[in-house]
């Protein structure tokens, strides 16, 4: 049975309710961020939303109506931000909306519609170990001067990986340098991969080649288990969400304890190793990105079966348990911060624009995508976004030069670094 | 033309009126409408009788105008448009034909006035909710036909309140009835299975009874109506809040209807509470805000005591002081007889023995701009501000007021009359002008306001088509043709 | 498939851009999949022909005049949950409303705020909120359309007895009619602003909707000004969680009960005196039993067959949920008196949720945010309702009584899950109105194909209410009951009818879920 049909049962339990749509509704709190699908927002048509979508993948399979291209750009328009299904299952135990979208992905890709601009990507990671198309021998290039342990030579307690766009995107720099410092400066021992490291291919199934993530895993695994490390840390959420729900939900086992940069600094702080104390008196808001908040959740392993309403509901993938305490606890450390939060956050975040594929093939989606977001964050006074994604801040920073917006992005570590004493 | 003898057969001829000064007197009325002398009026008894008229109506080709008040008429909707029209006087159905404790509600035909219900109701510790002291010989279906406003804006959820249901015979005879008391089952079964016929909405997808409010009788004649009733008080205390403007008392006004404090909440002008109290209007203060609270069956007094509190403490926020008495009034004097109907004469014609009335619906905010408007033409027309009754109702919770000018002139007067029309259509134009919404249009502000809205007339055409496709019903009024078909 | 006619397609796409309209099949099928109140075998309804997104009135207008033009029928959505938002034979247009999403306008003091159709009831009540009004939401959830509900639906809600019913609440309207036409309802045709719905002269509305509305069939409605009403608690709330794991601070001017009664005629009397005493912001009947497949499904079919554990439940049956609410202090403390005395004149039992932990979720997702009623999903995936026509409070609870009986046969005969049948919901609505609903669904999986049998259970619903006269409720909800009750009811449908012709004379606006126009009838 293909990878959609086995969600059939999950597309016929569908009521058509449009919750997929809006946050959930516990959390309206205004009539202007109350929406939360980026993709049915801009496009508008049904078939946009994430129930949309299941009711193409029926219409599909029952031989209604066929994938061609027209329904693949409704696929592809979509960042696979996940809302649809947190504010899915707040109701519904026995649908998993996540599960259906990127079996669609799947779907377009054996049937050959692809859009160029993935395929570059998928190029880029065969021939370079990366999705931007940049070249493998500068993979490491962002962490000259620093004088880090190189795991290809050395093993290591804990392993760094900065993944893709953290690597080659120098706007970005300061950032993964600074991340990689501090986990040196806490006492860590750690090291990084260099040029050695490779995507860790949760891109590359997201766009549908969802083989292809699974070379990238077994590469990763090899990478982890030569390097002796016990802890991989990363300061990217696509690869944490990558590394903790879609390895483990394809069978894929790092065996290794893995962290985002953020929970990181958080436990640092907690056992008072991580001392903020200069004064940044700034007020900012905090961007939950989704791929470390609802998409960073751990998959939730244990279950199996066909009738999901059977399914307990500790099984749910509702993205509660993502990662969204420890960069908001960061923030709180540092003096003389005033935070306040937008109205989407946590699990019902609205989305930067990047994910899915989007940022690649739709620019102009993208950017609207994030536009939503930066007026969000503007309504709250913010002078700056603070986020702990670089997918998040590269989209961020390309729409705010665009606009001319009066709007700071940071990262986590940006802050963090102006609050401490020295470097 | 209606045929007596035919008439005859339905009713019999003790119950035909040919007298001249009987039919002279539906031929005008307090209104400035002008139109004819009916050839008959006809008494009628119960549905049958007025199912069969209408039947006649239609084979014969002559107009009926449904009529169940008595007395003096203000508004000029029961003056026949067209010549040869019948009156189908409904006055003497006056039967209240059941009251249900429980459920707050009395089924009453059309000839049932405010006090006959009032009397019969208060047995049953329930009570009215009524307009503003109506004339004595206001017919209570009527009232509720006409969308009267009523005093309780608390009680006032929609624009069909306090109507229930109603029993009709169209204008092509079918009889209907709305509401739930549509069925299924007869209304034995209904009531058996705890039904009471108050629910005023349907059946299915069609609102029937709201089609015939306001249509002055030209859809239907309703041969009974329910209309939904309150527990009558254990205690009521009534208070006052003077001002000089309404703009003094309107706040405050807006905040005791969103807290639902007030039962009875109304606001007049000195000359209407002159007018009320046969005083003088220079010894009222210029505006007064009227407003009551009670207690009801569970701990009476304690209800009232902490109701005045809070509106202690709101009164302050407003700075506004609530008082029991006014000019030696008592608020609770005065509402024992708001709350009931007018003795003769008629409250509105004591002062000058004519009255001609102007209202339409506004919002509370915008009571003043229709003030500043008939303030000056008051003045162009040279009618004394002591003359003009200012009478603003909040309606439905407050999210829209009732305003009403009452034009107190002397009718024996034939240029002041002539001015008083003039200052009438003067005025009407120039509210509506500014906004005011005429949703009752008697004579003619029909004209007027359907001018500024004809698709809504276009509308309301084809309804008349439906519902009285030989525009037997009323012909002329509103935006209906006078054109009667046999 | 069916198509547009060649050139309609073309004139639809040069009056709203090429993407707004579509006829792309898989988009298509975004709109003929309506599982909800779709009673047939069918998974599916018809595929309309071609879907349409209009931004405007003039849009919308524009639409309407080119289906007149072609003979095309249309059927419009606001959010489009349901069967009845769809069309109901192929060949249609469908109109998506969703790009008129806008609150227009919002008026504190007068208490109303005129809405476009793409507005949800969770939208507004969070503007309302802040400036300390509230909307009438229905039971179907506040991310249904308020002006859909308002104007097109029904309109029950567990806040009747402050909110009114969605019916009531329509003022001033815009309505293009199945000709094209505008017509505005009310102050705002005479450009005296949304206040108020009827005149001038006769109440318009009344053609507009009864106690249901003509889901569609009458043309597209493109604004409505919706009353609204006090509210008295935190205008801006801060509320934890998305559902479940909802909590929140609850000032203490906002107390919520439950009361037990023994029966349902004790129920009834306890709805009523609360009425009368003018107490309570609302009042609601919310069986415990209905709670187990809202809250644990998987356990629902493990506890109801413990004998112990429904008799324990059916003590519990008979559960009204009350909330006082006020922004005075001393109001809630004699409210609370007044029902503490009420509790005890009716037999009943009280219990305070207030000193419950977990007492903000029960107040914010069930007391105001009217969230629950979609968990009705969760046991099977699906669920119907019937019965709950809006009646004096006596036969509404008799309704429920009525209901238990039939709903349990089907059960019996594995049709819907046993859930004890009597989860009568429903309360009292307008103060001191004693009038009120009682609804009662069942859930069941859609996907286990055995349609007939629900349908059958819809079928001797209605059958049950003209038995025991308990008026039309949703009953008449399916297409095709003006048949079985127009004759029992002085032959509404035929005025309907009428109704129908003169504003729709080519028969444009799809009239399933209405009547046909009377020359169909006739013929």
């Amino acid at each position: 049975m293909s990878r959609l049909a086995a969600l059939k049962n999950d597309m016929e339990g569908c009521s058509r309710c449009s919750l997929c749509k809006w946050i959930p509704m516990a959390q309206i709190k205004s009539w202007r961020f109350a929406k939360v699908c980026p993709s049915v927002d801009r496009y508008n048509f049904h078939a946009f939303s994430g129930g949309g979508k299941m009711i193409i993948a029926n219409s599909i399979l029952e031989g209604r109506s066929e994938l061609n291209e027209a329904i693949s750009e409704i696929i592809y328009k979509c960042q696979l931000c996940g809302a649809c299904q947190v504010s899915c299952q707040a109701y519904r135990d026995d649908i998993d909306l996540a599960d259906v979208l990127l079996a669609l992905r799947a779907k377009c890709v054996e049937e050959g519609l692809i859009l160029p601009e993935h395929q570059f990507m998928i190029d880029s990671m065969k021939r370079e170990d990366n999705t931007l198309g940049m070249q493998k021998c500068d993979r490491g290039k962002w962490a000259d001067g620093l004088d880090l342990v190189d795991v290809n030579t050395q093993e290591v307690d804990v392993l760094f990986h900065a993944g893709c766009r953290f690597s080659y995107d120098e706007d970005l720099r300061d950032s993964v340098r600074n991340w990689v410092v501090l986990l040196r400066n806490s006492g860590a021992d750690v090291g990084i991969a260099g040029k050695e490291e490779a995507c860790c291919g949760g891109r590359a199934f997201e766009i549908g080649y969802q083989g292809e993530m699974r070379n990238y895993a077994e590469d990763m695994a090899s990478r982890v288990r030569a390097s002796g490390a016990k802890l991989l840390v990363t300061p990217c959420s696509d690869c944490y969400y990558t590394f903790k729900y879609l390895y483990p939900k394809n069978g894929l086992d790092l065996g290794v304890k893995i962290l985002h940069t953020t929970e990181y600094a958080d436990s640092l702080i907690k056992e008072n190793k991580l001392r903020p104390k200069k004064n940044v008196p700034m007020r900012v808001t905090y961007h939950d990105p989704c791929h470390l908040g609802r998409r960073g959740e751990i998959y939730k392993s244990g279950w199996s079966g066909d009738n999901k309403l059977l399914r307990p509901v500790k099984f749910k993938q509702t993205g509660n348990m993502g990662i969204f305490d420890p960069p908001r606890n960061i923030i709180n450390s540092i003096p003389g911060m005033d935070f306040v939060e937008m109205e989407r956050i946590r699990e019902y975040s609205w989305c930067c624009g990047a994910g899915g594929g989007v940022y690649e093939a739709y620019p102009e989606f993208a950017s609207w995508t994030a536009k939503d977001r930066i007026v969000e964050a503007k309504a709250t006074g913010a002078e700056a976004i603070v986020t702990a994604c670089p997918w998040c801040e590269r989209v961020f920073n390309d729409e705010i030069e665009e606009s001319g917006e009066d709007m700071k992005v940071y990262d986590v570590i940006d802050i963090l670094a102006m609050s401490m004493e020295g470097k | 033309m209606g045929n007596k003898e035919n008439i005859a057969r339905i009713v019999g001829n003790d119950r035909i009126i040919t007298d001249k000064e009987a039919l002279e007197r539906y031929g005008s009325d307090s209104s400035f409408v002008l139109g004819e002398v009916p050839e008959f009026i006809v008494k009628l008894r119960n549905l049958e009788e007025v199912q069969k008229l209408v039947m006649l109506a239609n084979e014969d080709g002559f107009a009926l105008i449904p009529c169940s008040s008595q007395g003096r008429r203000f508004k000029g909707d029961t003056v026949p448009g067209v010549p040869g029209a019948v009156i189908a006087d409904l006055s003497e159905m006056k039967s209240i034909v059941r009251i249900d404790k429980r459920n707050k509600v009395a089924m009453i035909e059309p000839g049932v006035t405010f006090g006959d219900l009032q009397a019969a109701v208060e047995k049953e510790g329930l009570r009215v909710e009524m307009p503003l002291h109506p004339k004595k010989t206001k017919s209570v279906v009527a009232s509720l036909l006409d969308r009267e406003p009523t005093t309780g804006p608390k009680y006032n959820w929609d624009a069909t309140d306090p109507l229930g249901c109603l029993e009709l015979i169209f204008g092509n005879g079918e009889m209907f009835r709305t509401g739930n008391a549509a069925g299924p089952g007869t209304l034995e079964e209904q009531w058996a299975a705890g039904q009471a016929q108050k629910m005023p909405m349907g059946p299915a997808q069609t609102d029937i009874a709201r089609l015939i409010q306001g249509s002055q009788g030209a859809f239907a004649i309703a041969t009974w109506a329910t209309i939904k009733l309150e527990l009558m008080h254990k205690i009521r205390k009534g208070f006052f809040v003077a001002g000089q403007s309404p703009d003094e008392l309107i706040d405050f006004t807006y905040k005791i209807l969103w807290r639902k404090i007030p039962d009875l909440c109304l606001i007049l002008n000195g000359a209407d509470l002159a007018a009320i109290y046969g005083k003088d209007s220079t010894d009222m203060p210029p505006w007064v805000l009227i407003y009551s609270i009670s207690g009801l069956d569970h701990f009476p007094e304690e209800r009232v005591r902490y109701l005045e509190d809070d509106l202690g403490e709101i009164a302050r926020e407003f700075a506004v002081t609530p008082t029991q008495h006014i000019e030696g009034i008592s608020a609770i004097k005065l509402m024992d007889v708001i709350c009931r109907p007018s003795d003769e004469p008629f409250w509105k014609l004591r002062l000058k023995g004519g009255c001609v009335d102007l209202f339409f619906l506004t919002t509370l905010d915008r009571t003043s701009e229709f003030i500043e408007v008939m303030d000056i033409q008051i003045a162009e027309y040279g009618l004394p501000k002591e003359n003009l009754g200012i009478y603003i109702q909040p309606i439905r919770h407050g999210t829209g007021c009732h305003i009403e000018f009452s034009l107190m002139y002397d009718p024996e007067n034939s240029e002041e009359t002539e001015r008083v029309k003039a200052l009438l259509n003067s005025a009407s134009r120039a509210c509506i002008d500014k906004g005011g919404f005429f949703s009752r249009p008697y004579g003619a502000w029909a004209d007027m306001i359907y001018k500024k809205c004809p698709d809504t007339a276009n509308a309301l055409k084809k309804m008349k088509d439906i519902f009285d496709p030989n525009g037997i019903l009323n012909p002329g009024k509103l935006c209906f043709g006078k054109g009667v078909r046999a | 498939m069916k198509l547009l006619p060649k050139d309609m397609y073309g004139e639809l796409e040069n009056v709203l851009g090429e993407n707004n309209i579509s006829q792309e099949p898989g988009v298509l099928d975004g709109y003929a999949w309506q599982p909800i109140f779709s009673l047939t075998a069918q998974k599916w309804i018809p595929r309309p022909a071609a879907v349409a997104l209009p931004e405007t009135t003039e849009d919308v207008q524009a639409i309407v005049k080119i289906c007149n033009k072609y003979g095309v029928k249309f059927k419009a959505h606001s959010t489009g949950w349901a069967a009845w938002g769809g069309p109901s034979e192929e060949g249609e247009l469908q109109i998506d409303l969703r790009r008129m999403n806008k609150i227009i306008e919002l008026d504190e003091k007068n208490k109303y705020a005129v809405v476009e159709p793409y507005v949800c009831c969770g939208q507004l009540q969070a503007e309302a909120m802040k400036v300390g009004l509230n909307c009438h939401i229905i039971g179907a959830g506040p991310n249904t359309s308020i002006l859909a509900s308002t104007t097109s639906g029904w309109g029950y809600g567990g806040t009747g007895l402050s909110t009114g019913y969605g019916g009531r609440n329509p003022l001033g309207v815009e309505w293009v009619l199945p000709d094209g036409e505008v017509l505005k309802l009310g102050s705002p045709g005479c450009n005296a602003g949304w206040f108020s719905g009827d005149g001038p002269g006769p109440g318009l509305r009344g053609i507009m909707r009864g106690f249901s509305g003509t889901q569609g069939s009458l043309g597209v409605f493109t604004k409505c000004a919706i009353k609204l009403y006090p509210w008295y608690g935190p205008k801006e709330p801060k509320v934890d969680g998305v559902l479940m794991d909802v909590q929140t601070e609850v000032p203490e001017t906002e107390k919520m009960f439950w009361i037990v009664a023994p029966s349902f005629e004790k129920f009834a009397d306890l709805a009523y005196k609360i009425g009368n005493a003018e107490i309570a912001y609302w009042f609601c009947r919310s069986p415990l039993n209905a709670g187990i497949d809202l809250f644990i499904p998987r356990a629902g079919d493990r506890i109801f067959e413990s004998k112990a554990l429904r008799t324990m439940f059916k003590a519990f049956e008979h559960l009204g949920v009350a909330l006082l609410s006020s922004e005075s202090k001393r109001e809630v403390e004699y409210q609370e008196k007044v029902l503490r005395k009420i509790t005890l004149e009716t037999g009943c039992i009280l219990l305070d949720l207030t000193k419950t932990p977990g007492y903000g979720f029960w107040w914010w997702t069930m007391g105001v945010r009217s969230i629950l009623t979609a968990l009705t999903f969760r046991a099977g995936g699906d669920f119907l309702t019937s019965y709950g026509s809006p009646m004096e409070y006596d036969n509404a609870i008799k309704q429920a009584e009525v209901a238990m009986k039939v709903k349990q046969k089907f059960i019996d005969e594995d049709y819907f899950k046993d859930d004890m049948s009597d989860i009568g919901w429903g309360g009292i609505y307008e103060g001191t109105a004693n009038w009120g609903h009682c609804e009662t669904a069942a859930m069941f999986d859609r996907r286990d194909g055995r349609a007939e049998g629900r349908q059958r259970y819809l079928e001797e619903s209605a059958e049950s209410t003209v038995e025991h006269t308990l008026g039309l409720g949703l009953s008449n909800l399916p297409p095709g009951a003006w048949k079985i009750y127009g004759p029992k009811l002085f032959n509404y449908h035929l005025w309907q009818a009428k109704i129908k012709k003169a504003f729709d004379p080519n028969s444009t606006g799809d009239e399933e879920w209405y009547v046909p126009s009377i020359d169909e009838i006739q013929t």
